[in-house]
């Protein structure tokens, strides 16, 4: 590859990028394990909190999660928008973020007092880690019916999110999982690092997350 | 050295641009040819898309734009002309959309980085005093960096090559070996239409915008996918 100019040929020094002023936060975890249920009793909490948010997801191969969204009534459906993710769930949440980062971007040219941006990863596995160049924050949710090894096995998702939500907790005794225990191996494996229990379904533990967000990214006591 | 570094640097596909969710009719052709019938879309049908792809529309439409694009250097009024040519040159939807989607993923890298001239580009897309396609924002960008118009050329159709068979290869129409197979048959295609020459107007006058471009089976499956409830990628 020989024909290039000799001006101005090297990539420029690093610089703080411009950054917009709505908190960008990351729920991710395996498939099925409540991440958009989580966020649909999630919407109501911070929406009474009087929080300005939007929501990106990033279905596999649907558009499935956010159609559940825009038609839940929770939340105005121009404030959802959809990103494939070209078959890797991975990549478009932390090798190559940008397709997320402009539809972000998006949504906070359209709604200028937007506070809160959430992605909601695909469905993946428990190597799933989000870029920090993508969000601020980020929340792992597994659940009891995935069994409780899944703390055992010490995948990046579970060891390096901000957030740990065991979720499902209600379906412990018909799976046969000691809840107690998996939650203490949870917290033993993450360094005491934080993790609530949720059952999405019923609300429980809803507020607890609705708290840890606000405490983390929007500055609330 | 450090030129051609900066070129690999751009044509890496781990830096971050979004184009990996795009498969540009890949998968629209695979499901058309599963539809078909008969032996449906494999090996053999990818080199013949994709050697069309670079023949009948990249070289007359995205590469004529990315080098007026080169060309224009800062001037948005230029630049929103040869964006608006993209526009109306691309008769698919999914294309055109996919192609300012493509734009802006690789303008927030830019932008990100630093690199001279994105911000300004970022905030008259904002402004919508420009659309934004993606070879607007790969020629200006790359020129920034101090590449020339045949780097620029290169790296962008091989892009737009390898896209197509990474595409393929996640789609499961062809293995990861067979697909540099491919690859490597459509380098020198790729060559000759990456080095035809665009003439330069006379000094003072602005070069005429014409782009040529017709796929119409891809289009047509493009369209189709855009449809599908069922799709991996964005095109």
């Amino acid at each position: 590859m020989t024909s290039v100019t000799t001006t101005s040929p090297a990539m420029p020094p690093a610089r703080s990028p411009a950054r917009a002023s709505a908190a960008r936060i990351g729920i991710g975890g395996p498939v099925g394990s409540g991440k958009t249920a989580l966020i649909e009793r999630l919407i109501p909490v911070l929406t009474e909190r009087g929080i300005d948010l939007a929501v990106v997801t990033n279905d596999l191969v649907t558009k499935e999660d956010a159609e559940r969204l825009r038609r839940s009534g929770l939340i105005d459906p121009a404030r959802v928008s959809a990103v494939e993710a070209g078959a890797c769930p991975h990549t478009v949440i932390r090798e190559d973020p940008t397709l997320n980062i402009a539809a972000g971007d998006e949504l906070e040219a359209a709604f200028p007092g937007l506070e809160l941006l959430i992605f909601e990863s695909g469905g993946d596995n428990l190597a799933s880690t989000f870029s920090l160049d993508l969000v601020d924050w980020w929340i792992f949710v597994i659940d009891v019916a995935g069994g409780d090894d899944i703390p055992r096995k010490r995948g990046p998702g579970v060891l390096r999110c901000d957030l740990l939500v065991v979720n499902k907790t209600d379906l412990a005794p018909h799976v046969g999982i000691d809840l107690p225990a998996m939650l203490a191996e949870a917290s033993a494996v993450r360094g005491g690092k934080a993790m609530i229990a949720t059952n999405a379904r019923s609300g429980d533990g809803i507020a607890a997350v609705a708290d840890a967000i606000c405490r983390a990214v929007l500055f609330a006591p | 050295m450090l030129e051609n570094l900066v070129a690999l640097q751009q044509a890496d596909s781990t830096f971050p641009s979004g184009s990996f969710a795009f498969s540009n009719g890949i998968e629209g052709l695979a499901a058309l040819g599963e539809r078909i019938g008969g032996e449906g879309f494999g090996g053999e049908g990818l080199s013949r898309a994709i050697e069309v792809v670079l023949r009948h529309r990249w070289a007359g439409s995205d590469r004529v734009a990315l080098i007026l694009s080169h060309r224009a250097g800062n001037d948005i009024d230029r630049l929103a002309a040869i964006d608006a040519a993209i526009e109306a040159a691309t008769i698919a939807e999914p294309m055109r959309t996919g192609s300012r989607r493509n734009g802006a993923a690789l303008l927030a890298t830019h932008s990100r980085l630093g690199t001279p001239g994105a911000e300004d580009l970022r905030q008259a897309v904002r402004d919508r005093r420009l659309l934004g396609h993606l070879p607007i924002v790969q020629g200006t960008l790359w020129r920034a960096l101090g590449l020339g118009e045949g780097a620029v050329a290169q790296i962008a159709g091989y892009q737009a090559a390898a896209g197509c068979v990474t595409a393929a290869i996640r789609l499961g129409i062809v293995g990861a070996i067979e697909a540099q197979r491919i690859l490597t048959a459509l380098l020198p295609i790729l060559a000759e239409v990456a080095g035809r020459p665009l003439p330069e107007s006379d000094p003072g006058e602005e070069d005429e915008i014409v782009l040529t471009a017709f796929t119409p089976l891809i289009e047509i499956a493009a369209a189709r996918h855009a449809r599908a409830d069922l799709r991996l990628f964005a095109n």
